[in-house]
């Protein structure tokens, strides 16, 4: 099939379940703070979307050091959920993020909790400021015990996301971010989806362990780590590809990619497997305007493809019949 | 020239830079001065910096993070200009890495990052202790301690001799007496005395860098103690005796601390050290100092030693 195509470069605004975006390209919760730490290094309007570190309802301190590794084309964390807590959040961060906003980008907090209570009190707190646009629960953080619970428990999953999707301001959208910590991340897919989410994203980090032969203990203080970059990244475009063809295809609900996610190659490959909005993490640390540079080069794929949309890409994957 | 004169309209922010290699010269064994040329941005020059700052180097494709050295020296140029020094020892990939550039090689980096050393009013003699890779912010801060008319004398420790990255000339380093004297030549340009101090006695005074230090406290007069402030980088156990030297003798003491970073902007929570603070503490140390942690990034890498709990 051919089109003509206008010389105008090719549009990348893509809609999320209702939230416009002017881009698809995101920031990943816990790589770029709250925003002020990262604004010297790239112009934050140019994104579509900038996710916070996930805030908890109390200060959290974090883990012991050390808290990073690196490890082949990627690197383990186990921050511990480091945040400054709720209330510190709302008097002292906000602001700034809302003024980031008007240029722009829309406004996505992640919250994480230990206990369905925890979640809703802050993601129903956090919804009824206006300039919020959506809630990413973070529900796979592998690094603090209770955080695997909700994301490997479809069950509980979605009992959760029922609570928090009640408790929200009806037009903030909730997104849940996936793990991909579980034999079968179609049904952690399918519960949030029932639960009442209205984005997923996918993935958090992989549960990893780096040792130190020398000493023969791990080689983060906490002992495993989540595993992200581009290490992961293949594993990342394989789970996108099945939860959008197995579930969220038809449900209706968009997936946000990511998983060391460098290039604007990669993003295609996340696109193609039928994500709608990518987010980038890892990369930030090696270059911190990863996210715009991948602009530029998804525009000149699109009109080598002879596309004059983003979302004319999205879900175009053509795999084998097996 | 230590820090710029910087224009009005242009940018002091930390940002991204292209950085060409200037030179990468073998200093000892392991060890590379490397330095690198910095063109301006379309947002002026590369910004101002201070002893105790850091960059963080991309060492791309060997590492996917960058890695972070301190500043060993500054040179402002004609054009805006700016070229950076910095001193490494050769301990992985990343630096693996960086020893094979050449002059006219690029890459990029991001900073200046973190804060500096500070020079409080009414002190005028900075005792510089440097160890191993803590030397190279010590020759930096060596010119802005000059610069700003104060005394000083370094305390240089390695394990051997040829893993001393530094250059001797002048005179010889002293042996048993440890006394300071002009015979390294980064520092005796500045006319700045050291004393040398090798874990084997290859040069200089046999043992730990504290050997020397304790030596000359002892010869210290009362008059010059109370100028003194202790400036330290290198290993941890040696920053945790020089801190635990200087409250003995009663004199400030500032320590420039190294921990894993992958970002350097104070983003990724990655670098964290304890600091001790009576406000919002999250947690108290077993003999009961309440503490927080603190980002070596940005609100260090260089804190008072006696908030840091070793
Ligand atoms: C603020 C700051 C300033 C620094 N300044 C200098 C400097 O002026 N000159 C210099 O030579 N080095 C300096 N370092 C240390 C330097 O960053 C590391 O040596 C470097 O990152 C190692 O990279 P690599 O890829 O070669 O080693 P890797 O392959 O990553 O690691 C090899 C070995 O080095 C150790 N290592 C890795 N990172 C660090 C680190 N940050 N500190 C200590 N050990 C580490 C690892 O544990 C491992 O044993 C500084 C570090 C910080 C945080
Ligand atoms: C240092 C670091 C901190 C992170 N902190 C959080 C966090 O607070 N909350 C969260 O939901 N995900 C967190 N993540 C996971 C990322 O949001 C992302 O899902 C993951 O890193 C995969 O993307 P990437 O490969 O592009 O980094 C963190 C990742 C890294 C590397
Ligand atoms: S290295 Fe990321 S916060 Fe310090």
């Amino acid at each position: 099939m051919t089109k003509s195509v206008s010389q105008e470069s090719p549009c990348l605004a893509v809609n999320l379940a209702g939230l416009k975006l002017a881009n698809p390209m995101m920031t990943a919760s816990g790589t770029c703070g709250y925003a002020y730490e990262y604004q010297d290094f790239v112009d934050l309007h140019q994104l579509g979307a900038f996710v916070t570190k996930s805030i908890s309802r109390d200060p959290r301190p974090g883990n012991p050091a050390t808290r990073i590794v690196e490890t082949p084309s990627g690197m383990m964390n186990a921050i511990g959920l480091a945040n400054v807590g709720l209330d510190v959040f709302l008097a002292e961060k906000l602001d700034q993020l809302k003024q980031m906003r008007q240029g722009g980008p829309a406004l996505i907090v992640n919250v994480a909790g230990h206990s369905i209570d925890d979640y809703v009190a802050v993601a129903g707190r956090i919804a009824q400021e206006q300039e919020v646009d959506a809630v990413e629960l973070n529900v796979s953080c592998p690094n603090v015990g209770d955080g695997l619970t909700f994301g490997t428990d479809p069950k509980l999953l979605k009992e959760l996301i029922g609570y928090v999707r009640k408790a929200m301001r009806a037009d903030c959208k909730l997104i849940v971010q996936l793990s991909p910590n579980v034999g079968d991340i179609t049904l952690t897919a399918g519960a949030a989806i029932d639960g009442g989410a209205n984005i997923l994203s996918m993935i958090n980090t992989y549960t990893a362990l780096a040792i130190d032969i020398k000493t023969r203990k791990p080689r983060i203080a906490n002992g495993t780590g989540g595993l992200s970059g581009p290490a992961i990244r293949p594993l990342a475009v394989y789970l996108v590809s099945r939860v959008y063809r197995e579930v969220a295809q038809k449900a209706g609900v968009p997936i946000i990619g990511m998983g060391g996610i460098r290039t604007w190659s990669d993003a295609a490959e996340f696109l193609i497997a039928g994500a709608t909005g990518l987010a980038v993490g890892t990369s930030l640390f090696a270059d911190p305007a990863t996210p715009v540079n991948i602009m530029a080069g998804l525009e000149s794929y699109l009109a080598e493809q002879d596309m004059s949309s983003i979302t004319e890409l999205i879900g175009t994957l053509e795999m084998p019949v097996r | 020239m230590l820090t710029a004169t910087q224009p009005q309209s242009v940018s002091n922010t930390r940002r991204r830079f292209d950085a060409q290699v200037v030179s990468n010269t073998s200093v000892c064994r392991e060890h590379f001065c490397l330095t690198l040329g910095i063109d301006p941005d379309e947002r002026g020059p590369f910004p101002a910096t201070r002893p105790g700052q850091f960059i963080q180097l991309g060492c791309q494709p060997a590492t996917l993070l960058r890695r972070p050295f301190s500043l060993a020296g500054r040179k402002d140029l004609a054009e805006g200009r700016v070229e950076l020094q910095i001193v490494y020892r050769v301990v992985g990939v990343g630096t693996r890495w960086l020893a094979q550039l050449q002059a006219g090689d690029t890459t990029d980096l991001l900073g200046p990052l973190g804060n500096q050393f500070q020079l409080p009013e009414g002190k005028s003699l900075g005792l510089l202790v440097g160890g191993g890779v803590g030397l190279p912010p010590m020759f930096y801060l060596a010119e802005a301690l000059k610069q700003a008319h104060w005394d000083a004398v370094a305390f240089v420790g390695a394990l051997t001799e040829d893993l001393l990255a530094v250059t001797f000339g002048g005179s010889e380093p002293a042996e048993s007496s440890g006394e300071p004297s002009l015979c390294i030549e980064e520092f005796s340009k500045l006319s700045i005395a050291s004393a040398v101090t090798t874990d084997d006695g290859s040069v200089g005074l046999a043992g730990r860098i504290t050997a020397g230090l304790e030596r000359y406290f002892d010869t210290l007069s009362e008059e010059d103690r109370q100028r003194v402030v202790l400036f330290t980088c290198g290993p941890h156990p040696m920053l945790h005796a020089a801190a635990k030297l200087a409250q003995k003798h009663g004199v400030d003491c500032q320590v420039c601390l190294e921990q894993a970073m992958a970002c350097g902007m104070g983003t990724c929570q990655s670098c964290i050290v304890q600091i001790a603070e009576p406000d919002n503490p999250q947690g108290t140390t077993e003999d009961g100092r309440p503490w927080r942690y603190r980002l070596t990034c940005t609100d260090g890498p260089v804190f008072n030693a006696d908030q840091v709990i070793f």
